[in-house]
């Protein structure tokens, strides 16, 4: 079989990144649903905090003698494969409950189900990591850490 | 085969590439975890496959093809992945290779479908680091270099073209009708995966077609099937279940001509050159 004179992969060439490039323009608008402060990173690479800054207070009341204010607070954690929600909720700085509100891995939830308990267990983000589920368990850890960080008195 | 003929077959030029990716991947991430996973599958499909050409026996034992094979396994699944889910997808792609065949020719691509099998059975994590998943994007157009060396090599510009043209457009009607996630796959490392896909895994010549139309209809079988199954269900399947798409595809065609009358078959520039496809892997 002839190979393709480079005329034509040339054109085809351009014709293939016009495509692309008009995929990616119109896709543009949909960066601002992206955590603005979110640090992309290997899980490999060294701990960086991937935490938005997005969360909120749901419901807070004051005390005066605690690490955190209590109530249910939105933290998100992403990475270039996903991004995932939870509500923590907080009382006399405890974590009294954890739930995954939006989950948007590229990956299966069910890597990810049994971590709202174990941060009850151990009453901290720092979940271990589950084989297999890297990208999953950093996410997870980066949302739950910056719903606390929300939840963090000033 | 001497050296200077081996030197310029296309399974040199992917393997050379895909050499050169490690290194550039494992160098940029600072880990040699890439470097260990890579001689875990390469080794562990040399072994396999050499057992396989035992049983068989075969006169010549060349497991080039099964390095190149467990090579691409170890470049897409993550990093962290232990080692033995590593051996167990490589052995699984050598595996596939050697008992789903059709006139002894593999009819799926076996990285492919180690990789595919592998979600299920190991609950393997893929992140294509290899691609420059986890790097900048300033590193595609190292891919894109290497990609288009082995497209040439091998002749499949119209099938990796009609692939990606497919892919993109798909992609940019889903932008446009707000269905799946356009945004995820037209950048990194849903994009590296594409072209890296593109260039050295659909381009594998024993299991994709050698005619120009064929090839078209292939890339656009791969295209259009795995990105639906990305509109509907999103996950990081989307690619290989094209690829296999295109491989039923390939057989069907296969068949079809061993089918056919050879009387009635005329003679094609196909049939006067030596088609690429019999350059096995």
């Amino acid at each position: 079989m002839a190979k393709m004179k480079k005329k034509w992969v040339v054109l085809c060439s351009t014709a293939i990144a016009a495509v692309y490039t008009a995929g990616y323009w119109a896709t543009e608008s949909d960066k601002s649903n992206i955590p603005v402060n979110a640090v992309y990173s290997s899980p490999s690479a060294t701990s960086s905090t991937s935490g938005s800054g997005t969360a909120q207070v749901l419901d807070s009341q004051s005390q005066v003698s605690s690490k955190y204010n209590d109530g249910t607070y939105v933290g998100m954690g992403s990475n270039r494969r996903g991004t995932i929600q939870v509500s923590v909720a907080i009382e006399n700085d405890r974590i009294t409950d954890v739930e995954i509100s939006d989950f948007a891995m590229h990956y299966s939830i069910d890597d990810v189900v049994g971590m709202p308990d174990e941060v009850l267990q151990i009453q901290s983000a720092n979940v271990e990591n589950v084989s297999g589920a890297t990208y999953s368990t950093r996410a997870f850890s980066d949302a739950v850490q910056d719903a606390l960080d929300q939840a963090l008195r000033a | 085969m001497k050296m200077a003929q081996w030197i310029k077959t296309p399974k040199t030029y992917i393997l050379i590439a895909i050499v050169v990716y490690l290194s550039i991947a494992s160098w940029a991430t600072r880990s040699m975890a890439g470097i260990e996973n890579g001689g875990i599958a390469a080794g562990t499909a040399i072994v396999v496959d050499v057992l396989f050409a035992l049983i068989k026996k075969r006169k010549r034992i060349m497991p080039d093809g099964a390095a190149i094979t467990g090579l691409l396994v170890a470049m897409i699944l993550s990093l962290n992945t232990a080692w033995f889910i590593i051996a167990c997808t490589a052995a699984l792609s050598i595996i596939s290779k050697h008992l789903l065949v059709y006139k002894k020719k593999a009819i799926f691509n076996p990285a492919a479908i180690g990789l595919f099998l592998s979600i299920p059975i190991f609950h393997a994590e893929q992140s294509w680091w290899g691609a420059f998943g986890d790097l900048p994007g300033w590193y595609i157009p190292l891919l894109l270099i290497g990609g288009y060396a082995v497209t040439n090599r091998v002749n499949k510009y119209p099938q990796v073209f009609a692939f990606f043209l497919i892919t993109f457009a798909m992609t940019l009607a889903m932008a446009y009708f707000h269905k799946g996630d356009a945004f995820d796959a037209l950048r990194p490392p849903f994009i590296n995966a594409t072209l890296f896909f593109g260039c050295f895994m659909l381009t594998d010549p024993p299991t994709s077609p050698a005619k120009i139309r064929d090839q078209v209809v292939f890339g656009v079988i791969a295209a259009i099937t795995g990105s639906v199954i990305y509109g509907l269900y999103g996950g990081l399947m989307y690619l290989f279940i094209g690829l296999l798409a295109g491989n039923v595809f390939h057989l069907l065609m296969q068949r079809l001509t061993a089918n056919r009358p050879k009387s009635s078959s005329k003679p094609s520039s196909q049939q006067k050159s030596k088609p690429i496809s019999t350059l096995q892997r």
